[in-house]
């Protein structure tokens, strides 16, 4: 392969993940509960981060002192939610059916990441697998997989007539 | 434990539907709390997985109420049931299925937390 072709490959994977960004953020900006935790977009070299900045409010255990579950638990499924949203063509608003995590690791008091994989992505449903981790990648302190279903057209079609 | 939904509690910003992760919260609290209440004393603990189903879409304009249960208890890991219902009529919303260490200190969750999960 050429030199040209390389950097245009570069180029475009950049300008994909630029478009990623900005997708994951405006949806992530229309969930209330997404702003109330603090979430932010950070994008990396081809992967798009889901950013939790630590906050005292968000303290489970203060013996520890840990970040509570359920704030791990929110991290993973809103990262799942917005993956599936902004991988769907028409950009269908997801419904969470399940969702399983598990915690590997005592989640500190300090900035927390988390990336999703989707694993597959159907007409009517998705699995997306969302992996958290603190300051070392290498380090998970929690993994969690995350059913989502999608709204068929037909429904949402008879909302816009009911409406 | 009952939870009274608010505004920033919502999944979407045109809808009143709670989200769910709040629903999650919910259930790692109150499954938290029936650790404690299960082993009648006060020690840390720690959430080993979680595991939700979510039945409804919950209503951003009823409370909810979490019932949990602790339906076993060994010296290092107990096992907990949670059911969210809609406080009005009663109608389940979610259901959690938990597993918690137990007396986490520190550093010591980090072997114990390991061990289990390589089982």
């Amino acid at each position: 392969m050429s030199k040209t072709d390389d950097l245009a490959q570069q180029r475009s994977r950049a300008a994909e993940s630029r478009e990623k960004c900005a997708d994951w953020k405006a949806l992530l900006e229309r969930i209330p509960y997404a702003q109330h935790l603090g979430l932010q977009v950070q994008c990396g070299d081809a992967v798009v981060l889901v950013y939790l900045p630590c906050n005292e409010t968000l303290i489970g255990n203060f013996m520890l002192p840990a970040l509570h579950g359920g704030v791990v638990g929110a991290l993973i499924e809103l990262t799942a939610r917005v993956a599936a949203q902004s991988k769907d063509r028409d950009k269908r608003c997801p419904r969470i059916i399940d969702s399983h995590v598990n915690y590997l690791r005592s989640a500190k008091a300090q900035s927390t990441f988390a990336s999703a994989e989707i694993v597959r992505q159907g007409r009517r449903s998705s699995l997306v697998s969302v992996t958290c981790w603190q300051n070392d990648k290498s380090k998970p302190i929690a993994s969690g997989q995350v059913q989502l279903l999608l709204p068929t057209i037909a429904a949402e079609q008879e909302e816009l007539h009911d409406s | 434990m009952r939870l009274t939904p608010q505004s920033w509690m919502f999944a979407q910003e045109d809808t009143k539907e709670i989200c769910t992760s709040l629903l999650y919260s919910l259930a790692d609290s109150a499954g938290g709390l029936a650790v404690i209440a299960g082993a009648m004393e006060l020690m840390p603990i720690a959430t080993l997985d979680l595991r939700m189903d979510y039945l409804r879409p919950a209503n951003g304009d009823r409370a909810l109420l979490a019932v949990a249960t602790c339906r076993h208890l060994t010296d290092q890991v107990a096992f907990i049931d949670c059911d969210i219902f809609c406080e009005a009529d009663s109608e389940l919303l979610a259901t959690a299925k938990a597993t918690f260490m137990r007396n986490t200190h520190g550093q010591q969750f980090h072997s114990d937390g390991l061990k289990k999960n390589s089982v």
